[in-house]
C-alpha cells in the first residue's frame, strides 16, 4: 500500500540521457498514430528534401547558366523552382497540420490516461500525496506536457530531419568540404555538455528559490486575516523581501548559466562558414570545386546550424516537459490494491450471519505504516435498524474504524462482511448503494444546491425542480433547505469562504440523506452546525427507514445519548462501553491526546 | 481623464523602463553591436568570393578578419544576453516589493475583495509576463528593427532595384502575420478558459477524492473531464488549423523573393550589372530578412500579455491606500460599544442595525445559529471588517481614531479556522514584535499547551507547517489560542473556540484565563450555553440581528428562541458541565 510519489524530480532519469528517456516514452505514445504518424513523416521528408534541393539548384544557376550568359536556362531552372516551392508549400503544410494533429490528440489521450487512472486509484494514495502537491503537480505537469505536444515535439522532429539531411548533402556534395563545415558544430555540442552540469545545478537552485518565494506568498495572502490581526505586516513584508532576494539571485545566476548555448551556436555558426568559405576557395583554386555550388553550400551550413540553434534554445524547456512526462507516468504505473475481487476465487466469500445482522468486523486489523498498527483484532456485529456511536479520544481510530466500513480501504488482517458477503467482493455501485458515509470534511463541487445534493444520485438525477422538493419533502429535509438564501439555485464553490462550514455540511448530510442507503455512517458530520439545527437533524435521522442502521461518530456527547451501543475506540482497540455513563468515564479519564 | 490610475496606465510598459534607463541603454547599445557584427558575416563571405574572382584575394587577412568578427559576435551576443537576463530580473524583483509593499499597507477587507487568488496571480504569473516582456521582447524589438532597416538599407545600396522586387515581400508577410495572430491571440485566451476549467475539474477531483469513491461517482467526474478536455483540444486544433496555413505561407512567400533574386539578379549578373558576390549576400540577407517579421509577429503576442498584466500590477499599486486612520495609541480599558451597525456583502445584509455594549473586564457571549453573522461581529471589533453604516467605539472613542497597531496589540483573536505558518512554534505564539519571553510563558501554560510541548524534540522551537505535522485540531485551536494570549490583550476575541476542545480542558483553560489575565474583557462566540450560562451578559444573533440579550435568567424568561437553544442542549449540560456526575 505505498503510493508515494518520489520526491527526486528530474535525477535519476537524467543521468540516462534525455534523449533515450525522450525516445523510451514517446516511442509507444506515437506509435499508437502509426498511419497518420507516417503520412507526417513522408511530409517532413518531402519538405526538407524541397528545401534541400534549393541551394544545389541554384548552385546550379550560378555554375552553368550566369557563367555562360544564359538567360533561357535560368528560366527554365526558376519555373523547377517554383514546382519545387510548391510542393513544399504542400509537403510543410500536411507537415504542421499532422504532426500537429497527433500532438494534440497524443495529449489528450494522454490526460484522459491521467484522469482515468486518477479515478482508479484509492483514497490511501490521495491522502499519502498531500492535495495541494497533487493538484499543483498534476496541472502543472500536463500543462507542460500541453506546451510540449502542442508546440515542441513537431519542432523537435522537423528540425532533426532537417539537421540530419542537410548534414548528409554537406557530406555528399563534398566530404573534406562537409566535415569541415561539421566539426564546429560537434565542438558546440561538446561544449554543450560540458556546460550542462553547470546550467542544470543553477536551474533546480532557481527552481527552488522559486518554489520558496511561492510558498512564501500563497502562506502569508492566505492567512492575511492573522497577520493583519497581529500587526505582524512589517515581519512578513520583510521575510518576503528576503525570499524575493534570494530568488532574484538565483535567478541571474541561472539566467547567466543557461544564455551561454545561444552565443556558443551563434559562434559555432560563423566559425563554419568561416572555414568553409576558407577551405571552399582554396579546393575552387585547385579546380576541385565551383564557385556556385560554394554559394549554395553556405545555405546549406545555414540550414544546419539555424535549427541547431534552435534546438539549443529550447532544450531545457524540453527537459522540464519530459521531467513531467517521467513525473506524470510514474502516476500512471502506480495500481490501486482496492481491486473488486471476482466471484470465482477460492476465499471464503460468504459466512452465515445473525439474521438481523447487517456488517461483520472478523478479526479485522489495519496499520497504515508498517509496524504502526491503528486497530488490532476487531470483532463487532452491526444489527439491521440500530443506532450506534463511536466515542474515543482524537487519534484512536474512529474515523478509520467506520472508513474501513465503507472499503476507503481494506483491513491488513481479517475481513469485513456486508450481508454475509465479503465487503471486497461487492460492485462499487451496489457498496455505494448500501452505505452512506457524511465525511468529517464536507465537500462541495463548484456549481449550485441542487447540483451538489444530487452529485452521484442516478435515482434523482432528472427530477424537475417540483418534483426533487417533492421527495426533500417527505425526507423532512426542505427546512434544511432554508438555511441557503437562494434555496436549491443557491451558488456554491468547492473553496473559499462563500458559505460556512456548517451550511457545507448541511449540503452533505441532505446528500446522504437523500440516497436513503441501508448504513448512514455520520463523521463528526455536524460538529460546525448550531444546536438548533443539529436538532433538527436528529428529527430527520429519526424519520429514516426503521432498517436504517446508523453509526455516529461524534465529539459531542448529546449527539450519541440516543445510540443503542456505544463503542469507545481508542489504542487499536474497539470496546463496548455499555451505558452512556461508561462511555463518558472512559472518555473522561482515559489518556486524552487532543 | 480625471482618473489617476488610467493616467499612470497611459505610458504603459515602457514607461516602467524609465527607471531602469541605464541598463536599457546598455541592452540596447549591446543588441546592436551584437547585430551589426552578425550582419556583416554574409557581406565578408560575398567580399570573399568577389576578391576572389578578381584575382586579389589573401586568405590570411581573411581568416584574421572573420575570425575576430566571430569571436566579437560570441562576446557580445553573450554580453547582451547577461544583460538581458539581468534587467529583467531587477525589474521582476522590485516589482514584487513594490507589490508586497503596497498590499502591506490595505486592510483586510481589500485583499477579501480583490481575493487572495487574483494577488497570488499579481505576485507571480503577472510579474513574470513583465519579466519575459523585458528579457526577450526588448531586445528581440531592437535587433529585429535594427536587422529590418539594416538588411534593407544594404539591399537597396547593392542593387536598389532588385531591393525594392525582395522587400516587397516584408509588407505582405507583416499583414498576415498581424491578421492571424489576432485571431490567434483570442484562441488563446480560449485555450486558457479551457485549461482552468481542465484544471478545475482535477482539483476537484483530488480534493473530493474520497466522496466520489464512496458514491461511486467515477463516471460523473470522468465525463465532466472529457468535456473538459475535448473542448480544450477542438481550440488548440483551431489554433493548429491558424499556424498550419501560416507559416507555409511565410516560407513560401520567402521563397517567391528567392526566386525573384535568381530571375531578376540571375538578368543582372548575365548584364554584367550585378557582382555573383552581391548576388550571393542577397541570398544571404533574404534569410535574415524575413526573420525579423516573424520575431516582431510573436513579440506582439508577448508584449500584448505583458501589458496586460502591467495593467492588473498598476491597478494595485494605484489602489488609493485607505485613509489613514487616527494615531491615537492609548492603553484600552475595555468599554465597547456597537452603535447600529449594517454590514452587507453585495445585496445581503450580514449584520442589520446591530447595537451592543460591553463593559471593560465583563465577558460576554454571542450565540447564534449558523450564518447568523457572529463572525463577522468579531471582525468588526478587529478593525478586519469596516462597517457599512454605524460606528464602534473603544472606551468611548470612535475605532477610526486610533492607530490601528494600537487596537491589533490590544485586541487578541482567536479565528475559528487554525491557521499555522511554516514556522517554529515559538514564531507562531509570539506573533507580534513585542512580545516577550515572560508572555509566551504564560500564554502557554494558560493555553495547557505544556504537557504538549515538552513532548517536542526541539520544545518550542519546533516547526509547525500549515500541513502534513501531526497537529491534532485541539491543539491548533490551543496554538491559536496562546498566540492571542501572549499579547497580553485587554480585550480577548474567541470564535467558536469550544468547538474543537473538549469540555474537559476547555473548562481549565477558561478558569485559567479568568485568573492570569484578570481585568480582560472576554467576548466568545460559541455554540454551547453550557459554558458561558455564568456570563455577565449572553447576545442571541439571528440572521443578522440582535434578537436579545442579558443574563441567561433573563434569557430563559425573555426569550423563547434562546429557550429553544437551551433545550437542545440540556443533555450535555448533564454529561460535560459536570464530569463527575
Amino acid at each position: 500500500m505505498n503510493y508515494s510519489l518520489s520526491k527526486t524530480d528530474m535525477k535519476k532519469e537524467e543521468d540516462k540521457g534525455v534523449l533515450v528517456t525522450a525516445w523510451r516514452r514517446l516511442f509507444p505514445l506515437l506509435a499508437e498514430e502509426g498511419r497518420v504518424v507516417t503520412i507526417a513523416l513522408i511530409a517532413i521528408l518531402v519538405s526538407s528534401v524541397a528545401t534541400l534541393v534549393v541551394p544545389i539548384l541554384i548552385a546550379r544557376i550560378v555554375d552553368v547558366y550566369l557563367i555562360t550568359k544564359d538567360f533561357h536556362g535560368v528560366l527554365v531552372y526558376s519555373a523547377w523552382l517554383f514546382g519545387i516551392f510548391m510542393v513544399g508549400l504542400t509537403a510543410s503544410y500536411l507537415q504542421i497540420r499532422t504532426m500537429g494533429g497527433v500532438g494534440r490528440r497524443l495529449l489528450f489521450n494522454l490526460r484522459n490516461k491521467i484522469f482515468t487512472k486518477l479515478q482508479e486509484l484509492p483514497v490511501g494514495f490521495f491522502n499519502q500525496n498531500k492535495a495541494g502537491d497533487l493538484i499543483s503537480r498534476i496541472n502543472n505537469d500536463t500543462d507542460k506536457l500541453n506546451q510540449f505536444f502542442a508546440q515542441a515535439l513537431m519542432q523537435f522532429i522537423s528540425n532533426v530531419v532537417l539537421i540530419a539531411g542537410t548534414a548528409v548533402f554537406l557530406l555528399a556534395i563534398n566530404f573534406e568540404l562537409g566535415a569541415i563545415a561539421l566539426v564546429p558544430a560537434v565542438l558546440a555540442l561538446v561544449a554543450t555538455q560540458l556546460l550542462s552540469p553547470w546550467v542544470k545545478r543553477t536551474s533546480l537552485k532557481s527552481l527552488q528559490t522559486l518554489g520558496g518565494m511561492s510558498a512564501e506568498i500563497q502562506e502569508s495572502i492566505n492567512n492575511f486575516k492573522v497577520i493583519v490581526a497581529f500587526n505582524r505586516l512589517d515581519y512578513f513584508r520583510d521575510k518576503f523581501k528576503e525570499s524575493n532576494e534570494a530568488n532574484y539571485v538565483a535567478s541571474v545566476a541561472a539566467g547567466v548559466a543557461s544564455n551561454i548555448f545561444n552565443p556558443i551556436y551563434v559562434l559555432a555558426s560563423a566559425l563554419a562558414q568561416l572555414a568553409v568559405l576558407a577551405l571552399g576557395i582554396y579546393l575552387i583554386a585547385q579546380g576541385h570545386f565551383l564557385i556556385g555550388l560554394l554559394i549554395g553550400y553556405f545555405l546549406y551550413v545555414n540550414n544546419f546550424y539555424t535549427p541547431l540553434r534552435q534546438l539549443a534554445s529550447v532544450w531545457p524547456s524540453w527537459q522540464l516537459a519530459l521531467a513531467g512526462l517521467d513525473r506524470i507516468s510514474e502516476v500512471l504505473a502506480l495500481e490501486s490494491d482496492l481491486q473488486v475481487m471476482p466471484a470465482d476465487t477460492g476465499e471464503a466469500v460468504t459466512v452465515s450471519m445473525a439474521p438481523n445482522a447487517v456488517l461483520e468486523f472478523k478479526e479485522v486489523a489495519f496499520h497504515y505504516q508498517e509496524n504502526k498498527d491503528v486497530l488490532r483484532n476487531i470483532n463487532f456485529t452491526l444489527e439491521r435498524g440500530k443506532t450506534y456511536a463511536l466515542v474515543g479520544p482524537t487519534g484512536g481510530g474512529k474515523t478509520t474504524t467506520a472508513s474501513l466500513m465503507a472499503r476507503l480501504y481494506d483491513p491488513t488482517a481479517g475481513a469485513i462482511y456486508l450481508e454475509g458477503k465479503d465487503i471486497r467482493f461487492y460492485d462499487p455501485a451496489e457498496r455505494s448503494k448500501k452505505i452512506g458515509f457524511i465525511l468529517q470534511e464536507p465537500f462541495l463541487f463548484t456549481g449550485t444546491v441542487r447540483e451538489n445534493i444530487l452529485y452521484g444520485n442516478e435515482e434523482h438525477q432528472g427530477y424537475t425542480d417540483q418534483q426533487l422538493m417533492e421527495v426533500l419533502e417527505k425526507a423532512h429535509l426542505t427546512k434544511l433547505l432554508s438555511r441557503f438564501s437562494e434555496g436549491l439555485d443557491t451558488v456554491v464553490a468547492s473553496s473559499g469562504d462563500a458559505i460556512s462550514l456548517g451550511q457545507k455540511q448541511l449540503i452533505a448530510f441532505i446528500r446522504a440523506a437523500l440516497r436513503s442507503p441501508d448504513i448512514l455512517i455520520l463523521d463528526e458530520a455536524t460538529a460546525n452546525i448550531d444546536t438548533v439545527t443539529e436538532q433538527l437533524l436528529d428529527e430527520i435521522l429519526n424519520e429514516l427507514p426503521k432498517s436504517t442502521t446508523k453509526v455516529i461518530i461524534a465529539h459531542r456527547l448529546n449527539t450519541i445519548e440516543n445510540a443503542d451501543t456505544i463503542f469507545f475506540v481508542n489504542g487499536g482497540e474497539v470496546t463496548h462501553a455499555g451505558s452512556m455513563q461508561q462511555a463518558v468515564d472512559m472518555l473522561l479519564h482515559g489518556k486524552r491526546s487532543s | 481623464m480625471k482618473d489617476p490610475v488610467s493616467q499612470a496606465k497611459a505610458p504603459g510598459l515602457f514607461g516602467l523602463l524609465k527607471k531602469y534607463s541605464l541598463l536599457i541603454g546598455l541592452l540596447i547599445v549591446l543588441t546592436i553591436v551584437a547585430n551589426a557584427l552578425s550582419l556583416s558575416v554574409p557581406s565578408i563571405i560575398s567580399n570573399g568570393i568577389d576578391t576572389y574572382t578578381n584575382g586579389h584575394f589573401l586568405i590570411g587577412r581573411l581568416i584574421v578578419e572573420f575570425s575576430i568578427i566571430a569571436v566579437l559576435i560570441f562576446v557580445f551576443t553573450y554580453l547582451q544576453n547577461i544583460v538581458q537576463v539581468y534587467a529583467s530580473e531587477r525589474v521582476a524583483r522590485d516589482m514584487r516589493n513594490d507589490i508586497s509593499a503596497k498590499i502591506s499597507v490595505q486592510p483586510y477587507a481589500y485583499i477579501e475583495s480583490v481575493t487572495p487568488a487574483k494577488i497570488l496571480t499579481n505576485l507571480t504569473s503577472d510579474v513574470d509576463a513583465v519579466k519575459t516582456f523585458v528579457s526577450t521582447a526588448v531586445a528581440s524589438l531592437i535587433s529585429s528593427v535594427f536587422l529590418l532597416v539594416g538588411t534593407a538599407i544594404l539591399l537597396l545600396v547593392a542593387n536598389w532595384r532588385l531591393g525594392l522586387v525582395v522587400l516587397a515581400v516584408v509588407p505582405v508577410i507583416g499583414i498576415m502575420f498581424f491578421l492571424i495572430l489576432k485571431q490567434v491571440r483570442k484562441l488563446f485566451v480560449k485555450s486558457q478558459e479551457a485549461i482552468d476549467w481542465l484544471n478545475k475539474v482535477i482539483s476537484e477531483s483530488i480534493l473530493g477524492a474520497a466522496l466520489i469513491r464512496l458514491l461511486n461517482s467515477r463516471d460523473t467526474e470522468s465525463k465532466k473531464f472529457l468535456d473538459a478536455n475535448t473542448e480544450a483540444k477542438r481550440i488548440s486544433l483551431e489554433i493548429l488549423r491558424l499556424f498550419a496555413s501560416l507559416i507555409p505561407v511565410i516560407t513560401f512567400m520567402t521563397n517567391l523573393a528567392t526566386l525573384a533574386i535568381v530571375v531578376l539578379g540571375g538578368r543582372y549578373v548575365i548584364t554584367g550589372t550585378m557582382s555573383l558576390g552581391n548576388f550571393t549576400a542577397f541570398n544571404s540577407y533574404l534569410a535574415i530578412l524575413i526573420f525579423p517579421i516573424m520575431i516582431i509577429g510573436f513579440m506582439s503576442n508577448v508584449i500584448a500579455q505583458a501589458q496586460a498584466s502591467y495593467g492588473r500590477i498598476l491597478r494595485v499599486l494605484d489602489a488609493p491606500v485607505e485613509k489613514k486612520t487616527g494615531g491615537l495609541k492609548a492603553v484600552l480599558r475595555g468599554d465597547i460599544e456597537v452603535k447600529n451597525v449594517t454590514v452587507n456583502f453585495g445585496q445581503k445584509d450580514a449584520l442589520k442595525n446591530v447595537s451592543l455594549s460591553v463593559a471593560a473586564g465583563s465577558r460576554t457571549a454571542i450565540i447564534g445559529p449558523t450564518a447568523a453573522g457572529k463572525t463577522q461581529l468579531l471582525y468588526l471589533l478587529t478593525g478586519l471588517l469596516a462597517p457599512t453604516s454605524g460606528e464602534i467605539d473603544f472606551d468611548g472613542k470612535d475605532i477610526n481614531e486610533y492607530d490601528k497597531s494600537s487596537i491589533h496589540s490590544q485586541v487578541g483573536f482567536v479565528f475559528q479556522d487554525s491557521v499555522m505558518f511554516n514556522l517554529t512554534l515559538r514564531e507562531n505564539i509570539a506573533f507580534s514584535n513585542t512580545v516577550k519571553d515572560s508572555s509566551i510563558e504564560k500564554a502557554i501554560e494558560t493555553a495547557e499547551l505544556r504537557d504538549f510541548v515538552d513532548t517536542l524534540p526541539q520544545k518550542l522551537d519546533t516547526i509547525v507547517s500549515e500541513r502534513g505535522t501531526s497537529l491534532s485540531g485541539g491543539q491548533k485551536q490551543r496554538i491559536m489560542l496562546a498566540r492571542a494570549l501572549a499579547l497580553d490583550p485587554k480585550v480577548l476575541l474567541l470564535d467558536d473556540f469550544t468547538a474543537r476542545v473538549d469540555a474537559n480542558t476547555e473548562k481549565k483553560i477558561l478558569a485559567n484565563v479568568a485568573r492570569n489575565y484578570p481585568g480582560l474583557t472576554l467576548i466568545s462566540v460559541t455554540q454551547k450555553i453550557s459554558s458561558v450560562e455564568h456570563y455577565d451578559k449572553i447576545v442571541l444573533l439571528m440572521e443578522g440581528e440582535v434578537l436579545a440579550e442579558g443574563t441567561h435568567d433573563e434569557l430563559m424568561h425573555s426569550s423563547p428562541e434562546y429557550v429553544q437553544i437551551y433545550q437542545s442542549q440540556r443533555s450535555i449540560n448533564q454529561y460535560e458541565m459536570d464530569p463527575h456526575a
